[in-house]
């Protein structure tokens, strides 16, 4: 068990003048569970291949508990990795694919089988020791990468958008799953994904990352209910928060934060808005308004069953503790 | 949920084809009829060797598609195979070539394999200007290099033997070996590297352990495209080899054709065609499978 720390650490890419991660400082807790989230090319990937020993860094330092780890190579730093398509040897049955490790670290051969019995156990692969790769699904591949982490009890677990390659549902019971497992096990785990559902539910913190550097790092609840600027604001939460812009100011408002009234004229401060498309979800409906100030259309959510139509003209108000306020210019939150 | 209602209904024989397939193309048509007659001219230049090398010289030339029928009425079928095999010393060139192109084979796939990882996996400085310099060696024909290298050999006192045409042989075949598997290599997935590193193999363990079972497809198209070229090769072992008991197959089939015509022994010099031909076809036919499927051997999801 360990602690992870990036300390301005940089990671330039050959041909690219602009960092792919630029000074990142980042502290990750014993035994937390930090995801890494933010679009394509924010250099999520690049920061976890930086910790995992498969990147170089060019600038700053890599700690793993209080040892720096920035100049050793993977097989030294004592961590783990489940891979975005797995990467599993397809030669090998999946007891040798999860026993690589230990056969490579000299593990006699009696410990090595009940030590992958084990892993397989937590896993429910034990039916599956003997097959190849090939002959299995998705999930049972994705838990075989797994279980070829967790066999070697390391110090980090490194993941890298390890369920992206499943189909939705699967990808919800997984995402319990794994969380479940890291917090039974208690590995410090870093974890990236592009989706922001996963990194809100999985993570003990979050980590958003654009262009390279990092935005906020804060508990899923820090997130959501205070974004530091509007990248993070428009990030996290789905659908994405209303920004509209009022001046040197932007309003933020999510499309939970709205009171909606019939009387338009009569309220003071109402949006007037006009419904123009109706997503009903069952449980939640979202209306899609269009407004003659903004362009983008206004997300609003009511409960599931509401009877709202496409046309409707509504007023919106929002909620009094439901308003984020963004500087115009620099993007940061103001306070209050 | 409903069930569906199979009964009465009848799938059909053969699936249609998507619409773009279908209809008959001119050029489809001169296509498929292309393929077709160098398919069956291929086939039936298989058929007369095959059985020409049954046949009495009368009947080669009297009845040229006939099956034989002369030896067999002797009762002796197999008598033209027993006289090359045995006449014309091709028992012992058989043993000679299945050795010497055995080695050549494994050995130039055993240098390449570590040559083509290194070239295209490990970044070394250079890599890319080195795999060009292996693959201008294939541009070289090596009937353009024999004189020196006849004249090299011999200072070396390597004429005249096996293990001097065994090394010719070697590093003749080491552009295209390297070149192809280098390609093949190129095509593996970074994962798996990254992976083994991460699982604490070393750069030699990764390689053997993972890499070389993922390029087993690659290795075995390049142990039968090289056991096939080598198996045929005339000129190099013509002009390096003159000791009757070191003869290669295709030698001693150049010289066989030599005392076989001269005694109108065509049905002997067409077994001795065959028994050349037969090994490296058979070989073809049950690599061939294992060639494609190694070829298209996934590793990702």
């Amino acid at each position: 068990m360990a602690t992870v720390s990036f300390k301005g650490a940089t990671r330039y890419y050959a041909g690219v003048d602009k960092p792919a991660v630029d000074r990142l400082d980042l502290e990750v807790e014993d035994g937390e569970f930090l995801v890494l989230v933010g679009p394509s090319g924010c250099g999520k990937s690049t920061t976890l291949r930086m910790l995992a020993g498969l990147e170089g860094v060019d600038e700053g330092q890599v700690h793993i508990g209080d040892r720096d780890v920035t100049d050793l190579p993977p097989k030294d730093r004592d961590i783990a990795m489940v891979f975005q398509n797995y990467a599993l040897y397809p030669h090998m049955t999946v007891a040798e694919n999860i026993g690589f490790h230990l056969k490579i670290g000299k593990v006699p051969k009696a410990e090595r089988a009940r030590m992958v019995a084990e892993a397989a156990e937590l896993l429910d692969l034990e039916p599956y020791l003997d097959r190849k790769p090939a002959k299995l699904s998705g999930g049972q591949r994705q838990r075989v990468a797994m279980g070829r982490a967790i066999v070697r009890r390391p110090q980090v677990f490194c993941m890298d958008e390890p369920l992206s390659n499943l189909d939705a549902k699967l990808r919800v019971q997984t995402r319990t799953q794994i969380a479940s497992l890291q917090r039974r096990l208690g590995v410090t785990t870093i974890y990236v994904t592009h989706d922001q559902v996963e990194a809100m539910t999985m993570g003990d913190r979050v980590a958003v990352l654009k262009d390279g550097t990092l935005q906020q790092c804060d508990t899923p609840v820090g997130l959501f209910a205070k974004p530091a600027n509007l990248f993070v604001a428009g990030f996290i939460g789905s659908p994405a928060m209303n920004l509209l812009p009022q001046g040197e100011h932007v309003l933020g408002v999510r499309p939970e934060g709205w009171r909606i009234t019939e009387d338009v004229d009569g309220t003071p401060g109402a949006i007037s808005a006009t419904v123009e498309v109706v997503e009903e979800l069952g449980s939640d409906q979202y209306l899609y308004c269009a407004t003659p100030e903004h362009e983008q259309p206004l997300t609003v959510r009511t409960p599931g069953m509401a009877p709202w139509q496409r046309g409707d003209r509504i007023g919106l108000v929002p909620l009094p503790d439901a308003a984020h306020r963004f500087d115009a210019a620099t993007g940061e939150r103001l306070p209050g | 949920m409903s069930t569906v209602d199979t009964a009465g209904r009848k799938a059909p024989r053969k699936p249609k084809p998507p619409p773009a397939a279908r209809g008959i193309s001119p050029l489809r048509v001169l296509g498929k009829v292309i393929v077709w007659l160098f398919t069956a001219f291929n086939v039936f230049v298989l058929y007369w060797l095959i059985s020409a090398s049954f046949k009495t010289p009368v009947e080669i030339f009297t009845q040229p598609f006939q099956l034989p029928r002369q030896w067999f009425v002797l009762g002796k079928p197999f008598r033209n195979f027993v006289y090359a095999w045995s006449q014309a010393g091709f028992g012992e060139a058989f043993l000679t070539t299945v050795l010497l192109v055995g080695a050549s084979a494994i050995v130039t796939v055993a240098i390449a394999a570590p040559a083509a990882y290194a070239l295209t996996r490990l970044g070394v400085r250079g890599s890319g200007p080195m795999t060009n310099f292996f693959a201008i060696g294939m541009g070289v024909p090596f009937q353009t290099v024999i004189i020196p290298l006849f004249v090299g050999m011999a200072k070396l006192n390597l004429t005249n033997s096996l293990i001097g045409l065994f090394l010719v042989y070697v590093a003749l075949s080491l552009p295209f070996t390297v070149f192809l598997l280098t390609g093949f290599f190129r095509s593996l997935p970074d994962e798996m590297e990254e992976a083994a590193a991460i699982d604490g193999a070393s750069p030699f363990r990764t390689f053997t352990s993972i890499m070389l079972p993922l390029a087993r497809g690659g290795l075995i198209t390049a142990l039968t495209l090289n056991a096939i070229g080598l198996w045929n090769e005339t000129l190099l072992s013509i002009v390096f080899l003159q000791d009757n008991a070191k003869f290669t197959l295709a030698r001693a089939l150049f010289t066989f054709y030599g005392a076989a015509s001269y005694q109108s022994e065509y049905g002997g010099l067409i077994a001795g065609v065959t028994i050349v031909v037969l090994p490296m076809l058979v070989l073809y036919i049950v690599l061939a499978r294992r060639i494609i499927t190694g070829l298209t051997l996934g590793a990702g999801k």
